[in-house]
């Protein structure tokens, strides 16, 4: 559907994106993650129209569009504050492109009412004014204003970022909702992975203009392809190549003790788990605890690794600070990189092969 | 801020020495004289008459006048939007090459307006101008007079009010979601669908506003039309100046004064009513700066660019021309035609070294110089008061404080006149008309509602919990505005007062009611030169006082604006490459960085 090929975006002497290839699935909504200025939004921007590459190809649904304007692309965009025209009610914002269009006033306005009822927004809204709508309802609006053109991708830039983290959390499945009921191929900004591992169908996990990582939201989480996805995404402790070897002297050795090594806190634990005989046992120091309600938190201190883990608060006895504590770890959950090249190494590729 | 009891308030005793002079000063300049104002027109033996209406309405002249005001402030309402908007755009909104050169072109007008412009424009336009001698060397046969009349003041006003235009409209334009225009654009949108349904929308509330000042400015013109209106284009206020020169129309000055007045309050009632109703807040919380817009048709793009350039020598010409005919000897300057050999220092070295060319410009700077301290230093006792206490009694003060912004100066200056030409107990039983005391009296009255409103601002922006630590630890009232606030004020009020001290340096609408005969300020002395008063020499002072006016003007502009404008405008400003850096970058884009 989209394809985005050897793409180069340059601002004077500053490369922001220095090669990118992308290929993005009819219907899927697809995300890109990265921190602050990894060249997401550039990315995003490109697609739309809004930046020119300096070299490279953009085609959607097999033609090359890269020269097209904005609005030649058929894609609809959402805009991170939404860009709602504060000058103009709810039914003008909707229908400015369609006027743009010379589309007929009586033709407009089915058009209009259509969507806006596709995505709740009643009748007396649209007579509001945008200043008037709830930051949900101005969401709704953006949304109906990309779709009423009947665009062939929606784009969305980060458009939950500027809410606070209640309403966030409700528009995100909103937003996930009216997509998959439209069934829209999307491509997504986000620097909140959290946003993307729920709602996406496949994430790109951008770094300084590269793209580290393609996968879905479990095989980036589980098996991330390089240590700036294992350290971006998800939260994971430092494994020392003491812990490592301790590791291997209890497994047959199969882990790198040279490797760059981490473990996910949600993986340790201190009690043996169930039905998994090949958890090693590691004996450990407890530094810290955290009370969360829901969970502690734990920092124990073994073989020179500050292992971090959650405990579950059920009420059953659980070891203090200064107290002695046995960490139970699978080999198969660490997450191995290569210390010079960042790229994932030996386990992880066994890991990858799970299904 | 929670309201204090007025009970409370007037305990304190340096409130309620404050609030005793304030009432005062209130009393006895600003309510009294324009009371007494409509009891001279309305009342003026005690009872009640209609002689001045009559008086009016049989005055040919004083009619025409009233017409020509509301003509010109209508037209004046329509060529500073259409010249007005049009320089925002270039500078602000369209990518044009050389737009910084274009703004700085554009901006003259901060740097010199009033008497000073149009008194400019005559040595250059004018029957004996510098540009219709060189015209009258190559068409001997043209009407020598050729700039004068309505048409001559609307252009002169036109380009010497779009100051407002560059203020307000270019700001409120910078309030624009850049997001918006890509959300057109991405829907097909072209540029001048854009503009037309997007942008100007958006600023229309600042439009309007700006209109209005127009309107305004329109009525109550007084020195343009003084100085090119010639015989047969009078408005209001120089008919105001003309009947109050003579003691038995007076009534007939005081009448047309409160025309004058009743128009502008109604126009500023509208413009209040409107902002209240009308401003468009962007509803993102987020939103991203203005990027300039290409203009994609060749020939727009081409067409707006020479139209640009047209202006740009429009507004240049007369400072140019005025900064190299101060240092041209006479003969280059009743001729118009100049070489290099007839430039000297000579007309710099007289001005600035004998005492009649000296003396003006002296008076000038003693009168601004005392009228800004004397406003600032006053001032910053009631605005801090006002902005603490907020209860029925200050909002009375600060409405009766607005007075002279809602008033024209024409009538406010009438109103001292007809108030203190007799011994009036409300300054101790003396005659203050006549005086070099009421000139500055008036020049303090009309720079307040500007430095209450700044000054009031500023103490509102220091924060309170500055105060609060100084009281816990046992400072008083007074220490602690001595000590805390005082400080953190002062580069405002020295701002404001360099400001008020510009603004009045080349005052004349005030002056010209006011000035004592042989104390003339500078404003007065132009004036006289342009009716030729001091020959060719008092033409060569004059283009010398604009010149260091304009110098002074453009220094103090630079030392208040100078820095934070550089900070404004240099994204906008900027030519294309960078600027694309520096909007573009994603960086840019990232929540934590926006918000930081």
């Amino acid at each position: 559907m989209i394809r985005l090929e050897n793409i180069e975006v340059t601002f004077g002497d500053f490369t922001a994106i220095p090669q990118l290839n992308l290929e993005v699935e009819r219907g899927e909504f697809f995300t890109l993650l990265g921190p602050s200025g990894c060249g997401k939004t550039t990315a995003l921007r490109t697609l739309a129209g809004f930046i020119d590459p300096a070299a490279g190809e953009v085609f959607v649904d097999g033609k090359a569009v890269t020269r097209l304007p904005s609005d030649k692309r058929q894609v609809g965009m959402v805009f991170q504050n939404y860009a709602l025209f504060p000058s103009m009610t709810v039914w003008e914002n909707i229908a400015f492109g369609l006027r743009v269009r010379k589309e007929k006033t009586a033709e407009s306005d089915r058009m209009v009412r259509e969507i806006a009822e596709r995505v709740d927004l009643s009748a007396s809204q649209l007579r509001k004014n945008v200043a008037e709508l709830s930051g949900g309802q101005q969401q709704r609006v953006a949304v109906a204003r990309a779709l009423v053109l009947q665009p062939k991708i929606l784009l969305l830039d980060e458009p939950l970022s500027n809410l606070d983290a209640k309403l966030r959390h409700q528009l995100r499945q909103q937003l996930k909702e009216l997509q998959s009921e439209f069934g829209i191929t999307t491509v997504y900004v986000t620097h909140d992975q959290d946003e993307a591992l729920a709602m996406s169908d496949r994430i790109a996990v951008f770094n300084k203009g590269v793209v580290e990582q393609v996968g879905t939201p479990q095989s980036i989480y589980d098996a991330s392809a390089t240590e700036f996805v294992c350290t971006f995404i998800g939260d994971s402790s430092v494994l020392t190549s003491d812990f490592i070897a301790e590791l291997n002297r209890h497994s047959g050795g199969i882990l790198d003790p040279g490797a760059n090594s981490y473990l996910r806190v949600e993986k340790a634990s201190l009690t043996q788990p169930a039905g998994n005989s090949d958890a090693v046992p590691v004996q450990g120091v407890v530094v810290s605890r955290s009370y969360h309600g829901l969970h502690s938190r734990y920092t124990v201190r073994c073989h020179g690794s500050d292992v971090r883990l959650l405990v579950r608060e059920d009420g059953g006895v659980h070891p203090e600070p200064g107290g002695a504590a046995t960490v139970y770890v699978r080999p198969v959950h660490v997450l191995q990189y290569d210390p010079q090249t960042g790229e994932a190494v030996g386990n992880l590729a066994l890991a990858a092969s799970r299904p | 801020m929670k309201a204090t009891p007025v009970r409370s308030m007037v305990r304190s005793p340096f409130v309620l020495a404050v609030g005793v002079v304030l009432t005062w000063f209130i009393a006895a300049f600003l309510v009294w004289p324009n009371a007494n104002v409509l009891i001279e027109t309305f009342f003026p033996d005690g009872r009640f008459s209609g002689r001045a209406a009559e008086k009016l309405l049989s005055s040919e002249r004083a009619m025409k006048s009233l017409g020509n005001s509301f003509l010109l402030a209508a037209a004046l309402s329509v060529t500073v939007n259409v010249v007005g908007i049009f320089i925002v755009l270039v500078t602000h909104y369209f990518r044009i090459r050389g737009a910084r050169i274009l703004f700085l072109g554009y901006a003259t007008t901060f740097i010199y307006g009033g008497i000073v412009l149009a008194a400019g424009y005559k040595f250059i336009y004018g029957d004996k101008g510098i540009v219709t001698a060189l015209l009258g060397n190559l068409f001997p046969g043209m009407d020598r007079n050729w700039f004068s009349g309505f048409l001559a003041v609307l252009v002169v006003m036109t380009f010497a009010t779009t100051t407002n235009h560059m203020l307000f409209v270019a700001n409120a334009l910078k309030g624009v979601d850049h997001q918006t225009i890509e959300a057109a654009k991405n829907m097909g949108a072209s540029t001048w669908t854009i503009l037309r349904r997007i942008v100007l929308p958006m600023l229309k509330p600042t439009l309007f506003a700006v209109t209005i000042l127009s309107f305004l400015t329109g009525l109550g013109a007084l020195s343009a039309p003084q100085v090119l209106g010639g015989r047969e284009f009078q408005t209001i206020t120089p008919m105001i100046l003309t009947f109050t020169n003579s003691p038995t129309s007076r009534d007939l000055a005081a009448l047309l004064a409160v025309i004058l007045g009743v128009a502008t309050i109604l126009m500023l009632a509208v413009m209040t009513r409107m902002e209240r109703g009308g401003t468009y807040f962007s509803v993102s919380k987020v939103s991203s700066a203005l990027e300039k817009q290409k203009i994609t048709h060749p020939v727009g793009n081409a067409i707006v660019h020479v139209a640009a350039y047209l202006l740009f020598a429009i507004y240049t010409l007369p400072v140019a021309l005025i900064v190299i005919y101060s240092f041209a000897d006479s003969a280059a300057i009743q001729t118009g035609q100049i070489s290099f050999d007839s430039l000297t220092l000579d007309n710099y070295v007289r001005v600035l070294t004998q005492p009649s060319g000296l003396r003006p410009f002296v008076i000038s700077i003693v009168y601004s110089a005392l009228a800004a301290v004397i406003a600032v230093g006053g001032l910053l006792f009631v605005a801090r008061l006002l902005q603490k206490h907020r209860n029925w009694l200050t909002a009375v003060f600060e409405y009766l404080l607005h007075i002279p912004w809602i008033l024209p100066s024409a009538l406010l200056a009438l109103g001292l006149i007809i108030s203190y030409d007799h011994p009036n107990p409300l300054v101790g039983g003396a005659v203050l008309t006549g005086t070099t005391v009421i000139l500055l009296v008036a020049f303090v009255t009309v720079k307040i509602p500007f430095t209450l409103r700044m000054l009031k601002a500023s103490f509102a922006s220091v924060n309170s919990s500055l105060e609060e630590a100084g009281a816990i630890m046992g400072a008083r009232t007074l220490y602690i505005f001595r000590r805390i606030l005082l400080p953190l004020v002062l580069p405002t009020a020295a701002a404001i007062a360099a400001l008020n001290f510009n603004n009045l340096l080349d005052d004349y609408d005030t002056a010209i009611f006011l000035a004592h005969p042989l104390v003339q300020p500078l404003g007065l002395v132009i004036k006289a030169n342009t009716d030729g008063a001091e020959g060719v020499e008092g033409v060569s002072n004059t283009f010398v006082y604009t010149v260091l006016l304009m110098v002074i003007t453009g220094l103090t502009m630079y030392l208040v604006y100078g820095r934070t404008r550089k900070r404004d405008a240099s994204p906008a400003q900027k030519d294309p490459a960078p600027e694309d850096l520096s909007s573009k970058n994603p960086a840019q884009k990232d929540p934590v960085l926006s918000e930081a």
